[in-house]
């Protein structure tokens, strides 16, 4: 019976996953999709390059214009590069730093502004002139300074990229690691006769688009013909058809958005089961969700040819599986509901945070840099030491759910031991992966950097959270805290964590591990939400301990003072 | 009383404060070494005595800990003995390797020969005293510029400054008569004040740029010299002047063009003139500015049919070049003078006194110059005076720091430099890698102040430098050193390729590619390290211990629970508490089905 649930549970996921059904029909575009593109270091589908190139010019995968309907990423790419509109004065640069919008007088309700707009301002040419003038002086920039420089790239890369003909999706005739080119230079490589027919196709595409408004099944059409003649040129070095399917897949499948709609799923079959008999339903829908995870994964280390885990983006789309998967191991194990009810906000808000912030966590799969490279240990460091992250991650949730007992219902005794104990688990797994991850990092340190251990900022600060838990937990075997205090100390060690996992490289910004993160710039909101829920623990410490009954007190002591 | 201490170093009592002090310091040392830099950190803090004696103290405490719970029955406390054992051994391994290990750097190119010297963190200094071998030690400076050893042979080290600049002190000595003057310029709108030192020896010191303006020391051999010096500059001729035999100068400008009549029917005419003489391409003479930079003359000579072109350049060492060489004839010619436009003067006349020229675009003065009176020669609002005056003056040269000025002119130039002290008293300041010589009235100490280097045991070369960049594009994917490796001893020679996270072992040396000059794909550095192989395996048997330790003790007890009683339906796993102090069974959890 509960089997027959659990795969209820389990297809009903499956069937978010296919829906719309229309996402696996051909609309006759692959072809264009599928046209490979030599850009930043690797080759990768124009789909790719579409979904990259208008995410960063314009904030958002799809575009809005003031008349017309919303396109999506590749039609509004193709009006690019076939220079079908007048891109002088489409708003479709994002310009979303206020302070900055203020500083150079742009129109502060508007996110999006156009080519002239931004180039006949004064102010912000004046600012980004002095940016470069500081790099040059290696001069730190203020914050206006370093979004002006971004304004100025998305500038640079809508220019670069209205009517390419530079854009490289011409093969190398011998080299597979050679230079390709755009057509308009494919003559240095190939005869003219044979480049001639295939610049003819491309101008009937732009021919096509212009003439028939964005009718874009007729120019997927012209592309079958266009991708022939280029595979055609070179057919051993050109990419493989299906490693390039294989990308667009990953990128219409979007299994890590997928994954997180099915945990909030599971989230609310979960708490129906509090009255309905679903509990084996949602533990269904929570494995689909972590099925899919794992699928794109699967997909995105196919595609990038490296382990899963090597930037700030990958680690916080790691860690969300870690915690879903951690807590369907435990639920699966106590049954409690509280493993999964906890872990599915926290997975999806790394999901979500994963997806909506590519400028702090940038999806893009780029060349790693050397020292990255080739590396066993490093290879498995990472993804334990994530892993042990995401353990912490589960018991700083568990650790609230406790910590709104004591503050809300302090008479369910029970329900608090059951928590407090389930959250001891997960501690112990944690301690378990961050231990054995240092050490792995150590090993890795020793062949990488020669030493085992050499207090570099990063290696530090791993300890330091490990002690942080490590503390509480042998506090607790003499009977310095009890349960209330190794709840709260799961809370407020996770601020080592956090700050070994993001401080290290944006608070102090040194040491050895200061590669394959992006600028920062949150420190702020994540500041803030770390002061409010330290007052949350104060508070609920406040409650637990009594103090909260001041009015007695005050009136008790007052006379004294 | 013995028996408590020890079970107290060996309790949770003692462990958890110092948990939480271990923690407590090392978010302070992170914090405060993204300020003042890594290796200020490693020795104030991770390699310091103190911190070395906590890392003890915890090892202790480990260690009795583990031995206090002996017999290890049961799989918990198995694997509580493992992982704290192991602990004590990786702390052990960690230090030695941190103190037991050496690392440098190698810097190689492929178009040099092979190398064996690498450079090791840090600086070294060595000190001969007189009569005494030699004698070296490491320095280590503290931010605050001050040094750690003390002393080393007698001399006592006093500071460091990273901004010393070689200067120059005139002192009395007997012999040669040598005027010298100390003067201060101050202008407190600026907030400056300079001191520079004026000589007639060594001619360096008779013209003192100053960036305004100029100072120089001048001797008057008599009293109309000195009157003339003391005198505002006459308009020079702006092309110099030509002296021809020994009679009047002439002036170039005004005679330009012009024929005279020598003795002995000679002519001669001056035909051009160049301010800055250069040769083109052809070979034929030009001008390469408008400034007087090499001015040359040309002047054409008829005797009878005789006919010779001369050119006449304005330095001394150098002979006119002539067309032929019949006609002889003495010319020489003064360039237009390069007296500065603004200028300080102090002459000295003979009878020893001294006098100033100043000469600024608010007019010229001049009169007797005495201590302690300023004078205002009119820049800006500059003041000088003088400080000191020598009569038989030598020069001493001298290092000295550079104290920061509010947009001092010689910030930037300075290099390090270590403070010491001989044995009777005198300090000075040792310019950083040269040897100096210090001398005492025991005689002389030879000092350096230098980078600390190592002798390997063999020898590197770099054959090539491979840089593999990312496809298309120009950023780096991996760069590799093909290096090979000589051993002199063995007289052999092997190859090998090292690049990033693939290093190479040689004679227990670890060889790794440290890092590249973009700039130049000639060259490669990399990283030497050698650790004893006991350090290494000690760290990887902790390794193994701890992991192995905390996995048996949190999973064990369940596991084995099980296998003993493969029915008991509660594969939950034990945790510290519930062996530790009986709590409530997590069994019914189990029941929601």
């Amino acid at each position: 019976m509960n089997l027959t649930k659990f795969l209820i549970g389990l297809c009903l996921g499956c069937l978010v996953l296919i829906i719309p059904l229309s996402q696996f029909q051909p609309d006759g575009l692959d072809p264009l999709r599928t046209l490979a593109v030599q850009l930043d270091g690797r080759k990768k589908p124009l789909d790719t390059v579409a979904k990259e190139t208008v995410a960063q010019i314009h904030g958002a995968t799809t575009y809005q214009p003031p008349e017309g309907e919303t396109q999506d990423y590749l039609s509004t790419y193709l009006q690019l590069w076939f220079n079908t509109r007048n891109w002088n004065e489409e708003p479709f640069i994002l310009v979303s730093y206020r302070p900055l919008k203020e500083a150079v007088g742009l129109d502060l309700d508007r996110k999006q502004f156009t080519f002239q707009e931004l180039m006949g301002n004064g102010a912000l040419g004046a600012l980004v002139q002095q940016a470069h003038q500081q790099q040059i002086n290696d001069d730190d920039l203020s914050r206006n300074q370093r979004e002006a420089l971004t304004v100025e790239d998305r500038v640079n890369l809508l220019y670069q990229t209205v009517g390419d003909q530079q854009l490289p999706i011409v093969p190398h005739p011998t080299d597979s690691k050679g230079t390709w080119v755009g057509l308009a230079t494919a003559q240095q490589y190939y005869d003219p006769d044979a480049v001639a027919p295939l610049l003819a196709q491309f101008a009937m595409m732009q021919q096509s688009l212009l003439s028939h408004g964005n009718h874009l099944p007729l120019v997927g059409q012209l592309a079958i013909d266009l991708k022939a003649g280029l595979q055609q040129l070179s057919p051993t070095i050109y990419p493989n058809q299906a490693k390039l399917a294989e990308e667009v897949h990953f990128n219409h499948f979007h299994p890590f958005g997928k994954a997180w709609q099915l945990y909030a799923l599971a989230l609310g079959a979960m708490l129906l089961s509090l009255r309905w008999p679903v509990y084996w339903s949602a533990l269904g829908l929570f494995t689909a969700g972590i099925a899919v995870q794992s699928y794109g994964f699967f997909l995105r280390m196919q595609i990038a040819g490296r382990p899963p885990v090597t930037n700030m983006y990958e680690s916080v789309v790691w860690v969300g599986f870690g915690i879903a998967a951690i807590a369907l191991m435990f639920e699966l194990i106590s049954r409690r509901r509280y493993y999964l009810l906890v872990a599915a906000p926290l997975a999806v808000v790394c999901l979500v945070l994963a997806d909506s912030l590519p400028a702090v966590l940038d999806p893009s799969i780029s060349p790693l840099v050397p020292v990255l490279r080739d590396n066993f240990w490093l290879s498995i460091h990472v993804p334990t030491i994530a892993l042990s992250y995401a353990s912490f991650a589960l018991a700083l949730g568990l650790g609230h759910l406790t910590l709104g007992n004591y503050l809300f219902t302090p008479q369910a005794k029970g329900r608090i031991k059951t928590l407090s104990q389930l959250n001891y688990q997960v501690l112990q797994v944690g301690v378990l992966l961050l231990t054995a991850g240092i050490i792995l990092g150590g090993i890795w340190a020793h062949f990488s950097w020669g030493r085992f251990w050499g207090w570099d900022p990063k290696e530090t600060w791993a300890l330091i959270a490990l002690l942080c838990y490590l503390a509480p937990l042998h506090g607790r075997l003499v009977g310095w805290i009890g349960d209330f205090g190794l709840t709260v100390a799961s809370v407020v060690s996770f601020n080592g964590v956090l700050m070994a996992w993001y401080g290290v490289n944006f608070v102090l910004g040194t040491g050895l591990h200061s590669y394959g993160f992006g600028t920062g710039g949150s420190e702020l909101a994540i500041a803030s939400v770390v002061g409010l829920d330290l007052l949350f623990v104060l508070v609920t410490a406040a409650r637990h301990k009594g103090w909260l009954r001041w009015p007695q007190t005050v009136t008790q002591y007052s006379p004294e003072n | 009383m013995v028996v408590q201490l020890i079970r107290f170093l060996g309790s949770v009592r003692l462990a958890v404060p110092l948990l939480i002090a271990i923690a407590a310091i090392l978010i302070g040392a992170t914090f405060y070494e993204s300020s003042v830099g890594s290796r200020t950190v490693q020795q104030l803090v991770y390699k310091s005595p103190w911190f070395g004696a906590l890392m003890f103290l915890l090892a202790v405490n480990l260690g009795l800990s583990t031995l206090s719970r002996y017999p290890w029955r049961g799989t918990r406390k198995i694997g509580f003995a493992l992982t704290h054992w192991g602990l004590i051994v990786i702390i052990a391994g960690s230090a030695a390797v941190i103190h037991l290990s050496t690392e440098g750097m190698l810097l190689v190119r492929t178009d040099s020969g092979p190398s064996n010297q690498i450079r090791v963190e840090g600086d070294l200094l060595e000190v001969v005293a007189p009569g005494q071998s030699p004698q070296q030690t490491d320095v280590w400076v503290r931010p605050d510029g001050s040094v750690t050893p003390a002393q080393l042979a007698g001399l006592q080290l006093l500071g460091y400054s990273d901004q010393a600049i070689k200067t120059v002190r005139f002192e009395e000595a007997d012999g040669v008569d040598n005027p010298a003057v100390k003067l201060r310029l101050t202008s407190d709108r600026m907030d400056q004040t300079l001191e520079r030192w004026l000589a007639l020896a060594p001619a360096m010191y008779r013209q003192v740029d100053i960036g305004p303006a100029q100072l120089e020391i001048v001797q008057a051999q008599s009293l109309e010299e000195l009157d003339q010096l003391l005198s505002p500059p006459a308009p020079t001729p702006a092309w110099g002047t030509l002296q021809i035999d020994g009679n009047d100068p002439i002036d170039v400008q005004q005679q330009m063009g012009k024929t005279l009549a020598l003795a002995n029917n000679l002519e001669l005419t001056l035909t051009q003139f160049w301010p800055d003489f250069r040769l083109d391409a052809n070979n034929q003479p030009i001008s390469a500015s408008n400034q007087v930079r090499n001015p040359a003359v040309q002047i054409n000579l008829t005797q009878g049919d005789v006919q010779e072109r001369w050119f006449v350049f304005g330095r001394d060492d150098f002979e006119p070049v002539r067309s032929g060489d019949t006609l002889s004839l003495s010319v020489t010619y003064a360039p237009p003078s390069s007296t500065a436009a603004d200028y300080f003067r102090v002459v000295v006349s003979p009878s020893h006194k001294l006098f100033y020229a100043a000469r600024s675009s608010q007019g010229f003065t001049q009169g007797p110059l005495q201590p302690g009176i300023a004078v205002a020669p009119g820049w800006a609002d500059f003041e000088i005076s003088l400080v000191e005056t020598l009569e038989q003056a030598q020069v001493q040269r001298q290092v000295v720091p550079v104290t920061p000025v509010n947009g001092a002119v010689t910030a930037g130039q300075g290099n390090p430099a270590l403070h010491v002290a001989t044995p009777d008293g005198q300090d000075q300041w040792l310019p950083w890698g040269e040897p100096t010589a210090l001398r005492t009235k025991d005689g002389p100490y030879l000092a350096a102040f230098s980078p600390k280097l190592l002798q390997l045991p063999f020898w590197v070369k770099l054959d090539d430098f491979i840089v593999e960049r990312n496809e298309g594009s120009e950023s780096v994917a991996m760069w590799t050193s093909q290096i090979t490796l000589i051993d002199p001893q063995a007289e052999k020679a092997i190859q090998r390729s090292v690049w990033m996270n693939h290093p190479t072992w040689f004679k227990g040396w670890k060889l790794a590619q440290a890092s590249w000059n973009p700039g130049d794909l000639k060259q490669s550095t990399l990283q030497l390290k050698r650790e004893p192989w006991w350090v290494t395996a000690l760290t990887w048997i902790g390794s193994l211990l701890v992991v192995s330790g905390i996995a048996v003790m949190f999973y064990g007890p369940a596991v084995t629970k099980r296998f003993r009683h493969p029915k008991v339906s509660t594969p939950q796993p034990e945790s510290v508490v519930s062996s530790q102090a009986p709590t409530p069974d997590l069994a019914p959890a189990a029941v929601t089905k």
